[in-house]
């Protein structure tokens, strides 16, 4: 039974909105100060070498030049990381990628500071580069770290792999490899730091945890975190790549050198390129075996992933990219494996999807391999392997959580892309082009896992004007979850949506309530506010029984307003009473995720549970001339549980479909022997408006029980299927497979020319 | 030099302009649109010690027919040339080229001017400029000279362009009513990408595929834009059937010289010249049986 509802379910229009669009919205990197200094980061000159002294003098001589400051700065402790804190503030005897800082100029002006960076010598001894993540592993490499250049290695077993592999009717094995995909937000990492006469830090710098970030930088000050207040909201794009610390320490330690002026940090898109963090590149090798009737019987996975010269958040990365390796599927035995590899190549960490994207085109690959020799519908091979709720998954786990997969393929099979994909595929624009059609299935992960603590918090305060302000610790990161959660507490108040204002990522005026990451801020968000709510009901009611002088059981909650018996009471009416009487206006609400009990051995914190699940069908179109695939077409089939704003699913949707289509067809990284060759846009190739499709978005609701009005999550999982869907489609259309993304024109048309060599038809 | 060392002169008149090019006391350099000589001082690449801002010489920029001839002032923008009628129906090719710079913003405050003046073997409207048989006319205080466009570039960004010179004109020969053209590119995405080839095709053609001669220019596949001239000599052999247009095709990757860089490796360079000859000859000749 479905409640009527007012605002959950319904188009809300952004909150942010209006400011975003027009304008008028100031990013904190946008903001200029009449006293401001400039800061800027020397980065290391060599992927790989020791420092054997850094000298400051001639720099700190240059006029204009306010401060230099080195490890020998550092009041606290020398590094960050979020699990672990492995990664230097700033280096002092050796450098182990081209991203590393060193030394931290505030000067009067952007040159003078960049100047003060060529005068500082840094005599080094280079090193030669460890650049492949196989090679890393051996015995020969040497040592970057002093536990080796593992940083993690997961793995799961279940039943019988050998046996099973025996006894398969069929058996497909395949090498992946993916690309270094970039964040390529608009805002590149800044921010401001300032520090007060009594000493007080304040830091203004967009990122994905503001309570971490503190923790981060307090450690590194050695400072007391009660007096650092960090504000990470709103936030120019982040994707996971400013989930890590980005440039907050160095603003609090030039902070504390600037007399109190505020000192300014932006990344120019080259130095972003150069330190900011990207997705890890993923060798995947996958064996998968079938029965006759496409039953999967196992799979065996080793996936090594170039996490680059520090763990950020590699090990978690590869531990979920494990966990997600056999995709939403009853796989009976299984083998996995995951490495996190420590290589010279910049630094690898958090980037939506998390480890899952480099994995799903392994499994998804393969099930349309094994339906097209068995000579099966690839719906139908997916339908029969999929877990429903309540069945046990590949991991070896009942999954009690909602599960939305056999309904978004049920979907897939139903729109109009594929139900009329012959008709749309005959329909090529030039007779040298070729059209396919593929679908393909995934699932993320929501929250955190086994292992780590996972809660939400919100607070909602009642204000003079009768307003409510929301305040909840999650940034908003672009993806509108700010909107979410009025829609979530005028729900729950029975208000107007203009009555809710949201406050977002300030620690002075929200509560910790974890990251804005892991697919979890409208779940983890919506369900704090969904908490806190009900306690503002119950102080407004009873406040209001005081007034009225009646028995709280005759208050009623009507729209916008209380009431008893006749008499009407207004929110402004209520805080009045509640001011004059000295009493506390604001609710808190707070709770703990539902987790798994027993985490499953070696897997490094699998199962989740909690997942969103979707489907994508695409059609592309490929130049056979030279090898350049448009894609034409998007089903995008999210299972998000119960949608709170449409349009804001939709937003994510299409946003990540193109994220998509980039990861497939053209974004890379290139870094050789450490250095990168890849600079900033005009050789990072990201899609524009031109390369995006129509996109649609059907979700199916599978409501999830705990969720805030059924809600799970969706930020992530947005982007995935449509990879493997992508490289499916391109083989629908030419019979070429690209196991190397990006599928750029070269290397699709280097296939077709193989297959004209070996005079391979396609199979179509 | 640091950039905020740099001096922005901007000149009231063409004369007047030349008058400070003549004079090259110090380094100077002119600034047009600016599309590429913000990008190479950001990367400290171009440092003069002073821009010459020539943006507001609204002498020249213009698009008119004189003698039989289209002229083109070099601050006409890639937008001007994207929208004027008589370069619509006189100059197929280069309107289809400029189209192809970057987007919309580049082609506003882009000029030709600067694609020439930059002279990059991937510049789009060279190609064009090219089988169009342009004319640049160099002008300095005392002089001026009008240098054919395939003597003007001796290398990847160098021209004879000399220091007190600039472009004033760019003379083109418009197309006749039996001649057609098209613009080819081939980039790493659709919009706002270098060319990893390119090429300009114009063809004189009598009836049905019968082609009477034509001109063919490739980019980025040598040091300047080259004229693919064997291909050129095929194509009033036969008539244009598709299975011919294959094979003057094939012939175009022995006339290109490409390297490998970050783009593409020279090798798919090479079958891109064929490639986008054999796509842009298809496509001419389907426009030319639909006119
Ligand atoms: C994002 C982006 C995308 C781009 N995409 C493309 C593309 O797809 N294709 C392409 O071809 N180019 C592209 N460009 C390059 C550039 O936009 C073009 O080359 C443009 O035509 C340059 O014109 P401008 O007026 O901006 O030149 P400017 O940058 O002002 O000048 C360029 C050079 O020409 C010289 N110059 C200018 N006018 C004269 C003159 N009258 N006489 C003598 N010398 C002169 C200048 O001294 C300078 O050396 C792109 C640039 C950017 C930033």
């Amino acid at each position: 039974m479905k409640q009527l509802l007012n605002w959950i379910g319904k188009r809300v229009k952004r909150l942010d909105g209006p400011e975003k669009v027009t304008g008028a919205l100031k990013y904190m990197t946008d903001f200029h100060f009449e006293n401001m200094v400039w800061g800027k980061v020397l980065r290391a000159t060599y992927p790989y070498a020791k420092i054997h002294s850094i000298q400051t003098d001639k720099a700190k001589q240059l006029p204009g030049v306010i401060c230099i400051l080195t490890h020998e700065d550092i009041p606290g402790f020398n590094g960050f990381g979020i699990v672990v804190p492995d990664q230097p503030v700033l280096a002092s005897d050796i450098v182990r990628c081209t991203g590393d800082a060193i030394a931290l100029v505030a000067a009067e002006t952007l040159e003078i500071a960049e100047q003060a960076l060529s005068l500082i010598e840094v005599d080094y001894e280079p090193l030669e580069a460890v650049t492949d993540a196989e090679q890393a592993m051996s015995a020969e490499a040497p040592k970057l770290h002093p536990d080796g250049n593992i940083h993690s290695h997961v793995k799961i077993k279940n039943g019988n792999i050998d046996k099973a592999f025996r006894e398969a009717d069929i058996i497909v094995e395949n090498t992946f490899y993916s690309p270094r995909q970039m964040h390529a937000f608009i805002e590149t990492e800044g921010g401001w730091g300032v520090m007060d006469e009594e000493g007080f830090i304040t830091i203004r710098c967009p990122g994905q945890y503001a309570y971490r970030d503190r923790m981060q930088i307090a450690r590194a000050l050695a400072y007391n975190p009660e007096r650092i207040r960090v504000i990470s909201s709103p936030i120019g794009g982040a994707f996971g790549g400013k989930d890590e610390i980005t440039v907050q320490i160095y603003l609090a330690l030039l902070a504390m050198h600037t007399n109190g002026r505020p000192v300014k940090i932006h990344l120019s898109r080259e130095e972003s390129v150069i330190a900011g963090i990207k997705r890890h590149p993923f060798k995947v090798r996958m064996r998968t075996a079938a029965k006759k009737d496409g039953t999967l019987l196992a799979n065996e996975v080793r996936a090594v992933a170039d996490t680059g010269a520090y763990a950020s958040l590699g090990g978690a990365v590869i531990a979920l990219a494990i966990e997600h390796s056999c995709g939403p599927y009853k796989i009976p035995n299984v083998n996995l494996e995951g490495f996190c590899v420590y290589t010279n190549n910049g630094i690898s960490g958090a980037f939506r999807g998390f480890g899952v994207n480099q994995v799903c085109i392994g499994i998804e690959t393969h099930l349309d391999m094994i339906a097209e020799q068995l000579g099966l519908d690839p719906i139908e091979i997916r339908k029969k392997n999929v877990y429903h709720q309540g069945e046990v998954s590949s991991m070896g786990h009942v999954v009690k959580s909602s599960v939305g997969t056999f309904k978004t393929l049920e979907a897939a099979e139903n729109c109009d892309l594929w139900k009329n994909r012959n008709q749309y595929k005959k329909e090529v624009s030039e007779p040298w082009k070729k059209r396919g059609v593929a679908l393909a299935t995934s699932f993320h992960g929501i929250g955190m896992g086994i292992g780590l603590p996972d809660y939400g918090a919100a607070s909602i305060e009642l204000l003079p004007d009768g307003k409510f302000l929301v305040a909840v610790g999650c940034e908003e990161i672009g993806g509108g979850n700010g909107t979410a959660y009025a829609q979530v507490a005028a729900e729950i108040l029975n208000c107007d949506i203009s009555k809710i204002k949201v406050i977002q990522g300030d620690t002075s005026k929200t509560l910790d309530g974890g990251t804005v990451t892991a697919s979890r801020s409208t779940y983890t968000g919506g369900r704090a506010v969904a908490t806190a709510a009900p306690n503002m009901i119950k102080l407004l009611s009873n406040t209001a029984a005081v007034i009225l002088k009646v028995p709280l059981s005759e208050i009623k909650i009507l729209r916008d307003c209380l009431a008893a018996k006749e008499e009407i009471l207004s929110y402004e009416a209520i805080y009045e009473y509640l001011y004059i009487h000295h009493q506390p206006t604001k609710v808190e609400g707070h709770f703990l995720l539902p987790k798994e009990k027993t985490e499953i051995k070696g897997s490094g914190g699998a199962p989740h549970h909690l997942y969103g699940y979707l489907t994508h069908v695409v059609m592309v179109e490929v130049d056979t001339l030279t090898g350049e695939t448009e894609v034409l077409r998007v089903v995008s089939i999210p299972d998000a549980g119960r949608v709170i704003n449409p349009q804001g699913l939709e937003g994510q949707a299409e946003g990540g479909a193109v994220m998509g289509i980039g990861y497939t067809l053209y974004e890379d990284v290139i870094i050789e022997e450490g250095f990168h060759k890849t600079k900033n846009f005009t050789d990072y190739i990201i899609p524009t408006i031109r390369e995006t499709p129509l996109i649609e978005t059907f979700p199916v609701e599978d409501e999830e029980q705990t969720g805030p009005f059924g809600a799970k999550g969706i930020g992530e999982v947005v982007m995935i299927p449509i990879i493997p869907a992508i490289m499916s489609a391109i083989y629908d259309a030419t019979g070429a497979r690209i196991y190397h993304l990006p599928a750029t024109p070269e290397r699709i048309f280097n296939a077709l020319k193989e297959m004209k060599k070996q005079n391979i038809q396609p199979s179509r | 030099m640091l950039v905020s060392e740099i001096e922005i002169i901007t000149p009231i008149s063409v004369n007047d302009c030349l008058l400070l090019l003549s004079k090259n006391e110090t380094e100077h350099r002119i600034i047009a649109g600016g599309t590429d000589a913000v990008v190479r001082m950001k990367e400290g690449k171009w440092r003069p010690s002073a821009w010459i801002n020539i943006k507001g010489l609204k002498d020249l920029r213009y698009i008119k027919e004189k003698n039989g001839a289209i002229h083109i002032g070099p601050l006409t923008t890639h937008t001007d040339i994207i929208h004027s009628p008589l370069l619509q129906k006189r100059a197929d090719v280069l309107v289809e080229a400029c189209r192809e710079v970057g987007a919309v913003q580049m082609q506003n405050m882009g000029t030709i001017g600067g694609n020439i003046g930059t002279a990059s073997p991937a510049g789009d409207t060279i190609p064009a400029l090219y089988v169009l048989e342009a004319s640049i006319e160099l002008q300095s205080i005392n002089s001026s000279r009008i240098i054919p466009i395939n003597q003007l570039f001796t290398g990847p960004g160098r021209t004879v362009i000399k220091p007190n010179e600039m472009i004033t004109n760019i003379i083109i020969k418009p197309q006749t009513e039996n001649e057609i053209g098209i613009f080819q590119k081939l980039g790493p995405r659709k919009a706002q990408s270098i060319s990893i080839v390119n090429v300009a095709i114009m063809l004189s053609m009598a009836s049905n595929r019968e082609c009477l001669g034509g001109k063919i220019a490739f980019g980025s596949v040598a040091p300047t834009i080259i004229r693919a001239k064997k291909c050129e000599a095929l194509l009033s052999l036969n008539p244009l059937t598709d299975d011919i247009i294959e094979n003057i095709a094939k012939v175009a990757w022995k006339e290109v010289m490409p390297i490998t860089d970050g783009r593409a490796t020279a090798e798919y360079r090479r079958d891109m010249a064929s490639a986008l000859l054999e796509r842009g000859l298809f496509r001419l000749m389907r426009r030319w049986e639909n006119k």
